[in-house]
């Protein structure tokens, strides 16, 4: 189990180098801002860490056409609510750090993103997220008999980026044994331009064996199979999984924080 | 499970070093350049708003500068000495502004300091006059209030009058009807009053019918006798014992004849005929009166003449009193003396002074040569007439009204305080009864010897007039008579206490009466001049 820990202590340290910058055309004072660079956190969000870029770049903007800040990558834009990881795993260019966002005050997508007015909606978004992962592993009687403090403590240890705050309350979320075993593994599989697919998936079939994710994807994406051959690659925190790893291991040490396993679908590469 | 174990092992690993390749490939090689560049991007920033300040200082200040140089520039060229003395001059000059200037500030301040004491005075004066304000507003106020409470009153007041004149007007009416109701009594009672007297008058003139048949009966028998007599052989007797009427000697009572009729009426004296008397023989009478006078009358064919008029008193007579052989009279006077006339000259002889108030009552005591006199002055007195002094004086505590002698010592007085009192009462003898005539309108006939009213006489209408009023018994003792307040006259019965007759002739007040001593006549004496002679024919 030492593994295991150094496993998610490596998850926790995963980090994104970022360069945001500032189209032509929304500047509107005469010099052209610098961009910023910054090293993200995988396991975060975007509005919590992007305090600074805001700052920085309001001051060059036509003060009466900004709006709220939005992020965009190429022209896709960036979903808030996804955590950053998910986000560099679906859209990033591997090859070349680091990763170009670009920062927009105007012409806000409404029908693409959700508007984030503050914090507090990240949070609670987070914790919905959070009693929806245990509804599913425990039917949701874990998150219930915690204390609001804990509830308390695992958002702010995210927003701080405490490892050991975080994992002293989410290990109990974590707890699979005996009666306390997963019901459901809480998972998303996101795809570019299809919407990502959530289905209930037990940990073990109905001889008691654990299943491995190659039998979650067979259940979820079986068209996406050409024999035995699985046609995509998958990945999640930026590494590709082999379809031989347990679910149950998955779920219990590669969950964002939110205790979901977001698995993302790539087309296979050259490379890869 | 070894190989198991292997397996998972080697996936773990797989993972493991998956991750590490991960970061190594994302994270290691940016990590320090992108902490090195936050810091300088940060060190940038602070730097660049540093110069952005500095580059307004260093505005302001070149700004600044420009303007000192424009100063300076102004004088600084002309530094020659043709300019300068100019200046100096200039300077010269300005320094006399200026100081003028500070002469004329000094003034104006000085006028500034008198003029914030005079606001200052103003405004105290104000304060003043605020609070006066506030005092008379208070004082307003309190009127007001005053004023409210007033007015209040007021119209308490005008519900009470109102309700006091509802109250009035309602008795009016009750008085006007209770007048109404007094009015109709009124007309009752006259009507009553005259239907009371038709009564009376036919009882009179029954009475009188009856009185005609007794005469008619009494003459008839006269005639009768007279013939019997007239058969009966006559015996010649001498003259003189024939009279009856003899002077100096007092007739003898044998049967008293009660009067039925007005004999005789005349007018005695000018206003209340306060006592009348006969004298003892019965010849003559004499009535005192307020008019100041003692009149003597005389009978003579029925009809009364007026034989002299005694004067000397200074007020009016209240009793009289003959002497037993008729050759004084006396008379007791409101003038608090008490005087005696000689009856053959018809002169006063004597002028008793001494009582302080009315004489009301006054005898001969015995023989001639004493009288006791009864006073208002709650005194009896004695005198000697050949003296003519007092000889005693008694204290009898209370006013009195009449008195009575007995056999020439004993005295018996009747007092405003309903009693009598005896006096010297050592020799008793067959006048053993008294009469008295009290204020509550009754006769009492006292039996001396037991000291005990033996008899009381009351009449319907009887109502003594004052407190003088005398009443006598008849010569013979069986009769009383007394006159009342309405001008009757009664005679009582006195052994069956009953009213015998009633007379009736006076129009006022009976003052006095006086039976003649032999039982024929009957006089009395009203309030009002009159006298009136009463006998039984």
């Amino acid at each position: 189990m030492a593994d295991d820990r150094e496993i998610l202590k490596e998850l926790w340290e995963g980090r994104i180098p970022v360069r945001f910058s500032l189209p032509l055309e929304e500047v509107d004072s005469g010099e052209e801002p610098e961009s910023i660079y910054l090293m993200l956190p995988r396991l975060s969000y975007f509005p919590l860490v992007t305090d600074r870029v805001n700052k920085h770049f309001s001051k060059y903007v036509n003060q009466e056409e900004a709006t709220e800040m939005w992020l965009a990558y190429s022209e896709q834009p960036l979903k808030w609510h996804y955590p950053i990881g998910v986000l560099y795993d679906l859209y990033g260019d591997k090859d070349s750090t680091p990763w170009n966002i670009t920062v927009h005050f105007q012409d806000f997508p409404e029908d693409e993103i959700l508007h984030c007015p503050s914090k507090e909606a990240v949070e609670s978004q987070f914790m919905s997220m959070v009693k929806e992962a245990d509804s599913l592993k425990h039917r949701a009687q874990i998150i219930n008999n915690m204390q609001k403090r804990d509830h308390k403590q695992l958002w702010t240890a995210l927003l701080h980026d405490r490892y050991d705050q975080f994992w002293s309350v989410n290990k109990k979320l974590m707890e699979s044994s005996g009666d306390d075993m997963f019901k459901y593994i809480p998972f998303r599989i996101y795809q570019i331009d299809i919407p990502n697919i959530q289905k209930i998936f037990k940990p073990c079939n109905t001889d008691g064996e654990e299943q491995n994710l190659g039998e979650l994807l067979h259940e979820c994406v079986p068209h996406l199979w050409d024999e035995d051959k699985f046609t995509k690659r998958v990945v999640t925190h930026g590494i590709e999984m082999t379809l031989n790893t347990p679910v149950l291991w998955l779920s219990q040490n590669f969950s964002y924080p939110d205790n979901f396993l977001h698995l993302c679908l790539l087309d296979k590469t050259d490379t890869g | 499970m070894k190989e198991m174990s292997t397996s998972e092992i080697d996936w773990k690993q797989n993972i493991f070093q998956q991750l590490k390749l991960r970061n190594k490939r994302e994270k290691e090689p940016f990590e320090n350049l992108i902490q090195s560049y936050s810091k300088s991007f940060d060190i940038a920033s602070s730097l660049k708003s540093k110069n952005a300040q500095l580059t307004v200082e260093v505005d302001r200040l070149k700004e600044e500068n420009t303007r000192l140089s424009e100063q300076g520039g102004g004088s600084s060229p002309g530094f020659n000495d043709k300019t300068h003395s100019v200046d100096v001059q200039k300077l010269y000059k300005l320094q006399e502004e200026l100081t003028e200037l500070h002469k004329k500030r000094g003034e104006n301040s000085q006028q500034i300091i008198d003029l914030n004491m005079l606001l200052q005075e103003k405004e105290r004066e104000l304060m003043i006059k605020d609070a006066k304000l506030h005092d008379t507003d208070a004082v307003v106020l309190a009127l007001k209030s005053e004023i409210k409470n007033l007015e209040m009153t007021i119209v308490e007041l005008e519900q009470t009058n109102q309700m006091l004149k509802d109250e009035h007007q309602a008795l009016g009416l009750a008085f006007t009807a209770m007048e109404e109701k007094y009015r109709k009594i009124q007309d009752e009672n006259a009507d009553l009053i005259t239907r009371w007297m038709h009564v009376k008058a036919k009882d009179a003139d029954k009475m009188n019918e009856d009185n005609d048949i007794q005469i008619k009966k009494r003459q008839a028998k006269l005639q009768k006798e007279l013939i019997d007599a007239a058969k009966e052989p006559v015996e010649i007797r001498p003259e003189s014992e024939a009279g009856i009427y003899v002077p100096g000697i007092v007739p003898i009572c044998v049967s008293v004849a009660l009067p039925n009729k007005a004999q005789h009426k005349f007018e005695a004296h000018d206003g209340e005929v306060n006592a009348v008397k006969w004298s003892p023989s019965g010849t003559m009478f004499a009535t005192g009166g307020s008019d100041r006078k003692i009149k003597l009358w005389e009978i003579s064919g029925g009809k009364c003449q007026s034989k002299g008029i005694l004067t000397g008193s200074n007020q009016g007579i209240m009793a009289l009193d003959f002497g037993i052989e008729e050759n004084y009279i006396l008379g007791a006077s409101n003038d608090f003396a008490s005087r005696v006339w000689s009856l053959t000259d018809q002169r006063l002889r004597s002028t008793l002074t001494g009582h302080s108030g009315k004489v009301l009552a006054a005898k001969f005591l015995g023989d001639c040569s004493k009288i006791v006199s009864g006073s208002h002055d709650r005194t009896l007195k004695i005198w000697d007439l050949t003296r003519i002094a007092c000889i005693k004086t008694i204290f009898a505590g209370s006013s009195c009204n009449d008195l009575v002698t007995l056999q020439g010592s004993n005295i018996i007085s009747g007092h405003f305080d309903k009693r009598l009192r005896f006096w010297d009462s050592h020799v008793s003898s067959d006048r053993s009864q008294l009469l008295c005539c009290t204020r509550d309108d009754s006769l009492k006939v006292i039996d001396l010897r037991m000291n005990q009213v033996s008899s009381s006489l009351y009449a319907d209408h009887f109502n003594v007039s004052c407190d003088w009023s005398r009443a006598v018994f008849s010569p013979d003792g069986t009769y009383a008579i007394a006159g009342s307040h309405d001008g009757s006259i009664f005679i009582w019965n006195i052994a069956k206490e009953k009213v015998e007759r009633v007379l009736k002739e006076h129009n006022n007040a009976v003052l006095a009466c006086a039976w003649h001593p032999s039982g024929q006549y009957v006089l009395s004496a009203d309030k009002q001049k009159k006298a009136v002679l009463w006998s039984d024919i």
